[in-house]
């Protein structure tokens, strides 16, 4: 043992390091109190020697010290605290101006063991170490710390909240496109399908005219000679004048369904995309249905039947534009979701203070563990190419910027039905801007 | 850990700990004067990689509190105790704690169940091995945190730990608390060694 | 005549602990069972005087033989050895036949003073 080497100096070490060092008995009498134990508390080895701790110190926590005593004392091991937990054994001035509003001394104590040659312990040493510096700079550091996680939250934040308007201006330009592309193909189409339309109109006015006067020229016809009439009856029967005479009528009216189909398939290209007119409306949701099915009849003629359950509900003040296209997502998404053909079912109704739309369909359905999910940004169980998991996030974003809810209800191997909700009015239309069907806006 | 234990090592460091734990915990009940039943640690040597699973394992679905401490000495390593944390509070009293705790004295009610476990443990091995064992002031990992994220073994520099279940109760104040030891790999050969000495009295 | 005494501890190393804190020249024969199983088969064997029981033990605990000891009419003398100190424990056992508690690690000193209490060791 060291003081078994050099006593002196193990004493003087002892007494003189800036360490508080001192040690009681069993009983808690004070066998050894250091100079730095004498100058901070300001009592001195001879005053104490021998004396109670807690009779010379009445302000010491004794009731816990007593006990981490006694354990030392029983276990004959280490003891510790720390001032992070308890500022302070004794509470002793510290020698520096006042910072960071430490009014005493911080301390960090270690309670040892002393045995005696059996083993057993016979004195505890508690040694003292001043910490106010450390805690100072570790108090420091900690704050800093604080304001650097602080900002990396809210970086985080930020990567988010940008990663959000990244889907959103994807999804607006995908949308923004598709309605170029229908504004451009309906202005093509619609002037060729104009003349035709009109050239139609001038074809079935000169085919009318030529009967009238074919039926002249049949009404004479007995008064032809005879050779004459036979060499027109063979022409008349090898074309067969009496089909052809009814059938170029039916030709005419025939195409001139077709076009108006046409037409109406172009104007609801231009409605869909609303390049005519964006923003807050009032609008018939059902309308918005329509012209969303006639949009994507081709993509779903051979996949589905489409029923329909409408309960005339009141219009909506909506973004139609963006209704449609979450309309077509649904719509889709159902008609992707038949192994074999299957039927896709859309009702609307009045709730309260909101209009719903359903989209259900029989299919496949969604397993449980997916719902959650669906919703996510490139969330997809297409293969690749097939889908890029946008579709539904988008049609949450826009439901969510309407103040509406999508809700998901699903079973695997029965069906999904998405249900949208909407509120009838939420005064999101500026005074400013042009309110299509003011009359029928509600109160 | 590379060598690890042999049987007879492994027997004798599970005896050493059932005396530590007995010794320690009719000291504490001395001090306490109540009944403190320590159990017999269940002692096995595990693959670092397993510890999150096996405090899971021990813990179940539910927050704990842990905390470490260094020892050094004849030989050297750091123990660990996982507490739930619900158990903890009812043994305050018995710590000299007074009334209510507040987050901060909760805090050293942890340290110094470490401090109590840990000693009684390792120390009592110690002893019974004669080695001289000193202990750095034990730090906290976390309060009511996850049990997998009590350990992060890829932030540990050894493959294999000591890992001991000790169940402690105090009359009807109960707290269960895991010990794990670790051991850098190559102090495990010093532990080994002081085992072979002991072996050797026998 | 030797004493023949039966020392019973699941680990090896308590039972070499115990046989060393033994009387070193005492007159005995010493077996081992390494359960309450294998302590139960040697007793019924016939012939132990002594035993030092563990009591956390798998196969049959220390409770246990001392159960199926009395229930057999205890024609031996059991002395209990555990590093489980609990006063319960010690409580219980002594009402179970035991005739002493020893706590873990054995004391030869200890030990001694308790056999010649009983009449075991002159
Ligand atoms: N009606 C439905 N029935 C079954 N599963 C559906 C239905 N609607 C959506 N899903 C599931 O939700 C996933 C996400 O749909 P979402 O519309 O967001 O992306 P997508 O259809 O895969 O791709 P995209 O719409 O970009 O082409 C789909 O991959 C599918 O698994
Ligand atoms: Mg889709």
């Amino acid at each position: 043992m060291a003081d078994q080497q050099n006593p002196q100096l193990s004493g003087f070490i002892v007494e003189r390091m800036e360490l508080g060092v001192f040690a009681v008995d069993s009983s808690f009498n004070i066998v050894l109190w250091n100079h730095f134990m004498h100058t901070h508390s300001g009592k001195s080895w001879e005053s104490l020697k021998g004396t109670n701790l807690f009779a010379s110190f009445p302000e010491l926590p004794e009731s816990w010290l007593k006990r981490k005593i006694e354990h030392v004392f029983a276990l004959g091991n280490y003891a510790f605290t720390s001032w992070e937990q308890r500022a302070y054994l004794f509470r002793f001035k510290h020698n520096r101006p006042i910072t960071g509003g430490v009014d005493a001394m911080l301390q960090n104590c270690t309670f040892l063991p002393l045995r005696d040659a059996k083993g057993k312990v016979e004195l505890v040493v508690i040694t003292l170490q001043d910490c106010t510096d450390n805690a100072l700079i570790q108090q420091r550091l900690a704050e800093a710390i604080t304001v650097s996680d602080e900002e990396r939250r809210k970086q985080q934040e930020l990567i988010v909240k940008l990663e959000d308007a990244k889907n959103q201006l994807y999804q607006s330009e995908k949308l923004a496109s598709i309605g170029q592309l229908a504004a451009g193909v309906a202005h093509e189409i619609n002037n060729p399908i104009g003349f035709v339309n009109s050239n139609l109109g001038t074809l079935e006015r000169n085919v009318t005219d030529l009967m009238k006067l074919m039926a002249v020229f049949e009404s004479k016809e007995t008064e032809l000679p005879k050779d004459t009439q036979r060499e027109l009856s063979k022409i008349k029967k090898e074309i067969d004048f009496e089909y052809l005479k009814e059938d170029l009528a039916a030709l005419i009216s025939e195409s001139k369904e077709g076009l108006s189909h046409v037409r109406r398939i172009v104007s609801d290209l231009k409605d869909f995309s609303r390049v005519d007119q964006s923003g807050w409306q009032i609008a018939d949701l059902e309308k918005c249905i329509d012209t969303t099915l006639n949009v994507v009849s081709n993509e779903i003629r051979y996949k589905a039947t489409v029923v329909k359950e409408y309960g005339h509900p009141p219009l909506v003040e909506c973004v139609p534009g963006q209704i449609n296209q979450v309309l077509m997502n649904l719509v889709v998404n159902a008609s992707q979701a038949f192994p074999e053909r299957g039927q896709i079912t859309l009702r609307t109704g009045e709730e309260g203070m909101y209009v719903w739309i359903e989209v259900e369909d029989n299919g496949i359905g969604i397993p449980p563990e997916n719902q959650q999910r669906i919703f996510e940004p490139f969330f997809t169980t297409k293969p690749v190419g097939t889908g890029t998991g946008l579709g539904l996030s988008v049609c949450y974003n826009i439901i969510r910027k309407h103040e509406g809810d999508l809700i998901v209800r699903s079973e695997v191997g029965k069906g999904t039905c998405f249900r949208i909700l909407l509120p009838i009015f939420h005064g999101k239309m500026g005074e400013s801007e042009e309110i299509e069907f003011a009359n029928s806006a509600p109160q | 850990m590379n060598k690890g234990l042999s049987e007879d090592q492994t027997d004798a460091l599970q005896e050493l700990a059932n005396i530590g734990m007995g010794q320690a915990g009719d000291s504490l009940a001395r001090i306490w004067k109540e009944f403190v039943h320590l159990s017999i640690p269940k002692i096995a040597i595990v693959d670092a990689s397993r510890l999150p699973a096996l405090i899971h394992g021990f813990v179940g679905d539910t927050a704990v509190s842990a905390s470490r401490q260094a020892f050094h000495g004849g030989f050297r390593g750091e123990v660990l105790v996982v507490v739930s944390a619900k158990d903890r509070n009812g043994l305050a009293n018995l710590m000299g704690y007074e009334g209510q705790l507040d987050s901060v004295e909760r805090e050293e009610v942890l340290l110094d169940i470490v401090n109590l476990l840990g000693g009684a443990c390792v120390g009592g091995i110690a002893q019974q091995v004669n080695a001289e064992i000193g202990f750095s002031a034990p730090s906290l990992i976390g309060e009511d945190i996850d049990p997998l994220d009590v350990i992060h073994p890829d932030q540990l520099a050894i493959d294999k730990a000591l890992s001991l279940e000790v169940c402690f109760q105090v009359e009807n104040r109960s707290l269960t608390a895991h010990l794990v030891i670790l051991l850098p790999n190559n102090e495990v050969g010093a532990l080994a060694e002081l085992l072979d000495q002991f072996l050797c009295t026998l | 005549m030797p004493v023949s005494v039966l020392i019973v501890d699941d680990s090896p190393i308590a039972r070499k602990m115990m046989r060393r804190s033994l009387p070193p020249d005492w007159d005995i024969t010493i077996q081992e069972a390494v359960d309450g199983a294998q302590a139960i088969d040697i007793y019924r064997k016939g012939g132990v005087e002594l035993m030092f029981l563990d009591l956390t033990m798998p196969n049959i605990d220390g409770y246990g033989v001392l159960e199926i000891l009395q229930a057999e009419g205890l024609n031996c003398i059991v002395i209990v050895v555990s590093a489980d100190v609990q006063p319960q424990a010690r409580a219980r056992v002594l009402a179970m036949g035991a005739i002493a508690f020893i706590p873990k690690p054995v004391n030869p000193e200890g030990l001694q003073e308790v056999l010649r209490q009983y009449g075991i060791l002159v």
